[in-house]
């Protein structure tokens, strides 16, 4: 599933502005490592990255990054409350089987939580939906359906509900627009493109 | 083309080749003091080295072996060998453990067989091989003998230490013993402790080995000795080294002899006997009983958390970086035991990765062509 590189730049520097200077920093979902070097080079973080995939854990080994292969549940499970500054879930809760448990984990092991997702509210999606009835395809949204991975997209409303069920506090809160640069002020349900939490118990 | 252009060409390596190779010994009569506290007044180990070092003594590569390997893990010793050192896909110029950039080095343990001081070296003492008067033999007392001969090289650090299995628990044990010498650590399908089911398995090939009505105590002439239960031990053995999976693909049911000959007694008749019969015979050549016993013990006794209170309390001084390398379908050292060692060095802040190939091979695994494999390790070692 490819991701649009081109439009990543303000959310991973975003991301980055609220990461205190050498602190502990555990990425779920880490990729080729990008975020994790950012954070090493601008931050001087200690930083892990959690990640299924072989090649992409291969590659945070050649960029110098912590990289452990395997399940993040487990690994969370594998360390003491409160061991971690902050846990980073970028773009990765959709994809996880249980977004709740993946929170409710990183919010014991870590002091702080960074989610970052793809709002599924935007206007564009419900405009494909709407006219076309199909999975849109776009920047954001680079695959046939036949061709991806299960995903559990979730809206800006939809997280602040599961934010207020589960009795998280949102400290601070980033709205990018379509292009995933502009902040959004108006509507963000509805006109922001991508959205980032900090989140605390 | 003259005659001195002529014999240049022959001894020079194939491309991506290490070539020609020859072991070294290492002699010291400095007097070692085993964890068991026996005293030997000096030992010899048997080395060889690939690469060159540089003016720093800064690029040296060590590569540790496991229970049935020895000093020669690349390069040729003549042109008639069968096969190349058992390392040799990873270790050459150009290869995931460059020569062109490193001095690699690789020793035979001690308590080994292949030319290193162990149970069948004569004892100065009595002129005759120590037999099981050899002292205990530990994986701290192989890394401790191994830091000599490096000292003996004048190697300053070194870049990187690798190994699989065995060779993987010398790598952790590098790690803790001298923290500020190590630079890199490449652990592969090893653990910091090895499981119940791991014991027994050389159990079984100390017992087949003991009950050899000719091991007679370790007292045996090198051409004698209990042949029969160190190949049954070796046949046992290669089992736990490969997969279900692998063995059926190579020898499946294929029968040795036409099915309607001799069906119904205990010669061989599938194609796995044979090949382990094989395995066996080959093995009693070149390998010692006694050596057999005092590796596997080794490697049995070797207990992280229990020698330092905990698997973080034993890692709590490494300054190395680290990449454990896990194997999906080794089940004598499962992919399990290696994470724990990752989780741990984590848990210290230490800097460390887990990565996990995906093989049917076995526990062997690490030690068979794989371009993952290379593109991880010389991604480590960039």
């Amino acid at each position: 599933m490819q991701k649009p590189a081109v439009k990543r730049t303000v959310d991973m520097q975003i991301i980055a502005d609220w990461v205190e200077p050498r602190s502990r920093v555990l990425d779920l979902g880490c990729g080729r490592g990008v975020l994790l070097e950012l954070l090493v080079q601008t931050k001087d973080v200690y930083g892990i990255g959690v990640d299924m995939n072989f090649e992409k854990i291969s590659a945070c080994v050649r960029r110098g990054i912590n990289a452990y292969q395997g399940d993040m549940m487990t690994f969370m499970r594998s360390f003491p409350s409160g061991h971690f500054d902050r846990v980073i879930c970028s773009r990765t809760l959709e994809e996880v089987d249980d977004p709740a448990a993946v929170i409710a984990e990183a919010l014991r092991v870590a002091k702080a939580v960074t989610v970052g997702f793809v709002n599924h509210g935007y206007w564009k999606n419900r405009l494909a939906a709407l006219l076309h009835g199909r999975k849109p395809r776009n920047a954001v949204y680079t695959t046939e359906w036949f061709e991806s991975r299960p995903s559990n997209p979730a809206s800006i409303a939809d997280f602040e509900h599961f934010c207020a069920e589960k009795k998280i506090c949102a400290v601070r809160r980033a709205l990018l627009r379509g292009d995933w640069k502009s902040p959004c002020v108006f509507r963000p349900n509805l006109f922001a493109g991508y959205a980032l939490y900090d989140l605390t118990r | 083309m003259n005659d001195a252009e002529q014999s240049e060409i022959a001894v020079h390596a194939e491309p991506g080749e290490v070539g020609l190779v020859e072991a070294h010994d290492f002699v010291t009569a400095e007097a070692f003091t085993f964890e068991s506290g026996q005293v030997m007044p000096g030992f010899t180990l048997r080395y060889e080295t690939y690469g060159r070092l540089n003016a720093a003594h800064d690029n040296v590569v060590l590569i540790c072996h496991a229970l049935s390997g020895d000093h020669h893990c690349a390069g040729i010793h003549s042109l008639s060998d069968n096969k190349p050192g058992w390392w040799n896909n990873l270790i050459g110029p150009g290869k995931a453990v460059d020569t062109n950039r490193f001095f690699v080095i690789c020793s035979n343990c001690l308590g080994g067989c292949q030319g290193s001081s162990g149970p069948s070296s004569l004892n100065p003492a009595t002129g005759k091989p120590f037999g099981i008067a050899f002292p205990f033999v530990t994986i701290r007392d192989m890394v401790r003998a191994q830091k000599r001969l490096l000292d003996s090289l004048g190697v300053a650090s070194l870049f990187a230490v690798l190994g699989g299995s065995m060779g993987g628990m010398q790598v952790l044990q590098w790690g803790i013993e001298y923290p500020a010498f190590v630079q890199r650590m490449l652990p592969m399908a090893t653990t910091a402790r090895e499981s119940a089911q791991g014991i027994g398995f050389n159990e079984v090939g100390r017992q087949a080995i003991m009950q050899d009505p000719e091991w007679h105590h370790g007292e045996y002439p090198k051409s004698g000795g209990p042949k029969v239960g160190l190949a049954i031990a070796r046949m046992m053995a290669h089992i736990t080294y490969v997969s279900d999976a692998s063995m059926d693909r190579k020898f499946g049911r294929k029968r040795k002899a036409p099915s309607d000959n001799a069906a119904y007694n205990f010669d061989v008749q599938f194609e796995v006997e044979s090949y382990l019969r094989y395995q066996g015979a080959s093995f009693i050549n070149r390998f010692d009983a006694n050596s057999y016993l005092y590796i596997t013990r080794a490697i049995d006794h070797f207990d992280l958390a229990a020698a330092y209170g905990s698997l973080e309390k034993a890692f709590v001084n490494v300054e190395a970086e680290t990449l454990v390398v896990g194997f999906t379908s080794d089940w004598l050292f499962p992919p399990e035991q290696n994470r724990q060692v990752t989780l741990a060095l984590l848990r210290d802040a230490k800097r460390a990765s887990y990565a996990e190939l995906a093989t049917d091979l076995g526990h062997d695994s690490f030690l068979l062509e794989s371009e993952e494999l290379y593109a991880l390790v010389r991604g480590f070692l960039a």
